[in-house]
Formats: C-alpha cells, structure tokens, sequence
C-alpha cells in the first residue's frame, strides 16, 4: 500500500515522442483508470510504472521511493497482463508461488499466502490443474492471484478483461472493483473501453496522443469534459457534435435553427455545439426545439435510441421507450440549455460561459 | 470432405500395401538371411522364410566379429556409435539451447551478425570442409577418440535455429511477468524457457540421434583403430573381407542390430516427438 506520483513522465523512441509528460497524483489506495483509444500510449506509461519499459524522462516515485532505476522486482508491484501471461508449465499454485519463491520466503508462508489468494478468488479446486484446462475467466483469477500473494505496493492492470467475453467482462469488472475494495491496494487499471473506465474508477485518466488531457473522477468528466475529444469519448453513446456560429446569445446551426443559451456567450463566431444523447427531450414551453429527421429506432427496453441526421449531421438521441414510440420520420425534440457544451473548433478547448 | 466408398477403400488399401511391402521387403530379407547359415545364403533361390541359425548367428556377430573386418565385435561397434550418437545428440543440444536464448533475449552488438554467422554454417556441412576439419582434429590429437568423432559433428546450426524458432514463439509478456515476478535471465532460462521447450528438445533429440548414429564418412576417416570403429561403417568393412567371401548372414545380422537402437529411441519417444513439431499452445 502506497501512494504513488507520476510525475511530469516522457517516453520517446527513436525520434517519436509517445507519452509527452504526464503527471498523476495517486492517493493510497485510489483505482485510477487510464483510458484512451489505442495507440495513445496509456500501455506505455504503465509499462513505465512496471519498469518494462525505460523512462526518458520525467519521475516514478512509489511509496517514498524513486523508482525511476529500480528493476521491475524491486519496485514492489504486481502486473496483470492482458493475455494473463501464465507459465505454461506450471500449475495453477506453481504459478502463483513462483515470484515467492524467487524471494526466497519460507514455504509455509507461500503455502499460506497462495491458500488464501484462492479462497479469496473462489479457485481452490484449480490448485493443481494447469493453465491450459482453464477457462478465460478462471485463467483471468489465476493471475489476479499471482498478483495479489504478492502482497504489492500497487497492482497494474493492463487491458486485462479485453480477451473475455461481454458478460463476463461485466461479472469480472465488478469483482476486481470489489477485490480492489477490499485489499484497498492502489491500483493502476489501463483500458480502452470507456464503459469499464467509467464504471471501475475513483478517478479517471483519459489520454489522446500521449497527453493526459484530463483527470478527475468519471461523473466529473462527463458531466465537464474540459475538451471535445474527452467529451467524445466519455459517455455511451458519444456526444453529438454540431458546428454552430455564435451570435451573442444565440447559436446557428446549419440549418438555420437557432437555439438560445441562457446567457451571452463570452466566445463570439464558429464554435462546436456538443450535447449528449440523454440530454435530449420532448418540447416543453420555453426551450428552442430543433428538428430531426429520423433514419433508424433502436429499442433498447427502457429506453431506445434514435439515429437521425439534421442536414448532412448524424444525430443519435436517447429517450425514454414510451417516448420514442410516438418518432415519426420528422421528430421535435429540445435540450436544456444547461447542457450545451461548447468547444473551440481550432483549438477543441471547452468554451465555458 | 469424406467419401465412403467401398471401391475407394480397397483401392487406398492396396496402394497402402504395396507401400509397406515395398518398405518392409528388405527389412525381412534382412532378417531372413540373418537366420541362415553361410552356406545357404550364398545359394540361389534366396531363401524367404527364416531358418534356424538365428542365435548362432547372433552369438558369432555379437561377441566375436567377422575375421576378415579384423574381428571387431559388433557389441564394441555398438557401443562406440552410441557414444557417438548420444554425444553428438546431447552436445548439439547442450549448445545451442544457450547460443538460440543470446540470439533472441539478448541485445549485443552484433547480434544479427552472429547469428548469420551461425546460419552459414547450414551451407557447410561436415562432407564440404572434411579436410580441414580433419587438419584442426589431427592436430588437437582427437583422432581415434570419442571426442573426435563427436566434436566435428556437433558444430552446426540446425538446433540453434529451431531453438530460435520455439523461443520466438513464445509471447514477450511471459518473460515481462517473469521479470516482475524476479527471475534473472538464467533463472527465466531454466524455469520457464527450458520447460516449455521439453517436447521441442525432444523432438531434436529423436532427430539429431538418427543423424548422429547414420554418420558413415567422418567415423570412416578418423578412426583408424579398429576398437573405435562405428556399426555403420563397421558394416561397410565386413563386406571387404579380402580372402573370403563375405559372410552374409553375420552382416545382416550385424545390420539387424545396427537398426535396433534408433528404433528404440523413437519408439520411446514417439509421444514427444510428434507433439514437438506439431504443438502450437504456447
């Protein structure tokens, strides 16, 4: 258990940078999820923290410590990969006593630790099977349990629901969550499914291209994405977009809709209007109403999705069952002002009022 | 797609007899003449059915030799090809389990150079430089020795390369867990690499002891001494016996017993050997 820093941290290979500085704070005992699309470089940077990988620049303090030099054993941590990476060879309690036996701990103690990894993870009857007689989601615990009998300062987990089927991720996210609860360890967990990043973390990392572009708690970021790609990528289904023009306290769109903010914008001119699928409603009397032409209803049970399109602009809205069984082809609907979101088009920054 | 036509089936039988009587024909020959005494084995018809001179011949063949190769015991034959087998089998293994873990876990200047290096050695086989070779065991004093039949041999890169082929395959998370996990290089060398290569080196095992145990030309070269002769070619010399005619039915049994050991190993290891180049679950 530990609190951890990373601090203002660089990677670059060759000639091309792929994290460009990121810092996170970490409290002890906080679950931060890093989110991104691929390729952003949130698996380096936990690679980083492993020690898999070298750090060009910037500082990893675990703990006290400055890890930046320490090799991957000496900094006290347990990694869960995403193809689990369990030996072979070995069966299901050698491999999780395998790192205690590298430490030379007495074998009563790795028997105890080991026992009671696999009470905790419900694996006592897979003791002495071997990895390839698992299943994905036994295999999946197996490794939690090779990290957890490492009783580490931090765990990372590295993509480590992506090779498991839909409702077993599900079933997997909420146990690692509580498992997380319960040994109260700090924990790095990098994904690229949203949906996992919202519903598993104290506090959200959401990286584009190398850079942490913001960092707070998951209702925090989607109810105030500070810029149009976070905006885009937190929340299901994503933000509609619309290019709008600004005139005062008014916002153009394309077709010539105007729709009201409560207040004169600070920012004048082209701008990009998101609102969020869930924030649509039916007319009432006092907000503007905009008009979409429907192309495709997709119940969901409580609720259904509306895929439309003003102009030449995909819109998908979200509402109540009951109300979108009265979507005719043409479909008024409105939006709060409140839950405009307006970015800078050159920029993608948050305009706020 | 599986047809099931009665027609078919005889057919694919036939071809499938044909075949292994074609194969299995001077295996029974051999052991047929092995059977006989001298004298009616020089006769014509070739005799096809089994005679009983079985163990004389087996006695004579085994304990005592043909005079005429200078009456070199198949036994000691024997045992000098396995020496040399097993030396050339293990040793090549021995070897290139650690030079294939440098070439693919290490990075060192260099490296693709050495393991070209390695790789060109392919293009030359024992056959190409024999006589320098000869040259460098001649003036090492390995003539007539174990050593010398083995070393020569146990330079090449066919293992190194199919141990690169198997490290290759297995993914780089493992060795990235291994590291957290706290084991060293050796120790990742021995614990994990070595393990789940098993079947693999059984498989070169089976392979290598075939090869080693067939080596005619360089034992022929270097051994001068008779107590160092190897079966394989010991065979050959049995059938130079300069005063007399040669003693078939002691030769096939000396060939019969030359077939025994390599038949033994691939038996015993038939299991890995198969799941060796066939095994994919990494």
């Amino acid at each position: 258990m530990a609190q951890m820093q990373i601090l203002n941290v660089v990677k670059t290979y060759g000639k091309t940078t792929v994290v460009h500085g990121i810092s996170i704070d970490i409290q002890d005992g906080e679950f931060i999820v890093i989110v991104g699309p691929s390729g952003c470089g949130k698996s380096t940077l936990l690679r980083m923290v492993a020690g898999l990988e070298d750090i060009t620049a910037g500082e990893v303090h675990i703990g006290e410590r400055l890890v930046n030099q320490c090799e991957p054993k000496d900094r006290n941590i347990a990694m869960v990969f995403q193809n689990y990476a369990l030996y072979p060879h070995m069966s299901v309690r050698g491999n999780m006593a395998y790192g205690l036996k590298l430490r030379k701990l007495p074998k009563e103690e790795i028997t105890r630790r080991v026992d009671k990894a696999a009470t905790l993870l419900q694996i006592e009857g897979l003791l002495d099977r071997k990895p390839r007689q698992l299943s994905g989601g036994q295999r999946q615990r197996v490794a939690m349990g090779r990290a957890i009998v490492r009783e580490p300062d931090v765990f990372l987990f590295d993509e480590p629901l992506s090779n498991l089927d839909a409702k077993l991720r599900v079933q997997m996210r909420l146990e690692i969550r509580r498992l997380q609860q319960r040994l109260q360890v700090t924990s790095l967990y990098v994904t690229h499914d949203q949906v996992e990043a919202m519903t598993m973390a104290d506090r959200l990392v959401v990286i584009n291209e190398g850079r942490a572009e913001q960092i707070g708690t998951p209702m925090e970021i989607y109810r105030n994405p500070d810029t149009l790609f976070v905006a885009g990528f937190i929340g299901s289904p994503a933000m509609n977009f619309l290019p709008v023009t600004v005139h005062g306290q008014q916002l153009r769109i394309s077709d010539n809709t105007v729709l009201q903010l409560t207040a004169a914008s600070t920012h004048q001119g082209p701008a990009i209007l998101g609102i969020r699928p869930e924030h649509f409603t039916v007319p009432t009397n006092h907000w503007s109403e905009l008009e979409i032409i429907i192309d495709i209803v997709e119940p969901l049970g409580a609720e259904s999705l509306l895929h439309g399109h003003i102009e030449d602009l995909e819109i998908v809205i979200k509402l109540p069952a009951a109300i979108a069984a009265r979507a005719t082809d043409r479909f008024t609907v409105t939006v709060d002002p409140q839950h405009f979101y307006l970015f800078d088009p050159n920029s993608g920054q948050r305009i706020r009022q | 797609m599986i047809e099931n036509r009665p027609v078919t089936t005889v057919i694919a039988h036939c071809v499938l007899i044909v075949g292994i009587a074609v194969l299995a024909l001077p295996i029974w020959i051999t052991f047929v003449a092995a059977t006989h005494d001298a004298v009616r084995i020089t006769q014509v018809p070739l005799p096809l059915l089994p005679g009983n001179q079985f163990f004389q011949n087996l006695a004579a063949a085994w304990g005592q030799g043909i005079e005429g190769a200078g009456g070199q015991p198949v036994g000691n034959m024997l045992l000098n090809s396995l020496a040399m087998a097993l030396m050339i089998a293990v040793g090549k293994i021995v070897i290139s389990l650690p030079s294939a873990f440098a070439i693919v876990y290490f990075k060192f200047p260099f490296r693709m150079g050495f393991f070209w290096m390695i790789f060109i050695t392919l293009m030359l086989p024992v056959e190409v430089r024999i006589v320098p070779t000869f040259q460098v065991v001649a003036d090492l004093h390995m003539l007539n020795n174990y050593w010398g039949l083995s070393v020569p041999l146990i330079a090449s890169a066919t293992a190194t390369l199919m141990f690169r082929q198997t490290f290759l395959t297995i993914p780089d998370e493992l060795l990235e867990a291994a590291r957290i996990d706290g084991a060293g290089p050796m120790r990742f060398f021995w614990d994990i690499l070595i393990p789940m290569s098993r079947t693999n080196i059984a498989a070169l095992f089976v392979i290598l002891f075939i090869y080693g145990w067939n080596q005619y030309l360089w034992p022929l070269l270097i051994t001068t001494d008779r107590s160092m002769y190897t079966v394989v070619m010991g065979i050959k010399q049995m059938l130079e016996a300069a005063e007399q005619a040669p003693e078939w039915n002691l030769i096939m049994m000396t060939t019969l017993l030359a077939m025994l050991p390599p038949i033994l190993v691939i038996i015993t290891m038939q299991k890995m050997f198969v799941k060796g180049l066939t095994e994919t679950e990494k």
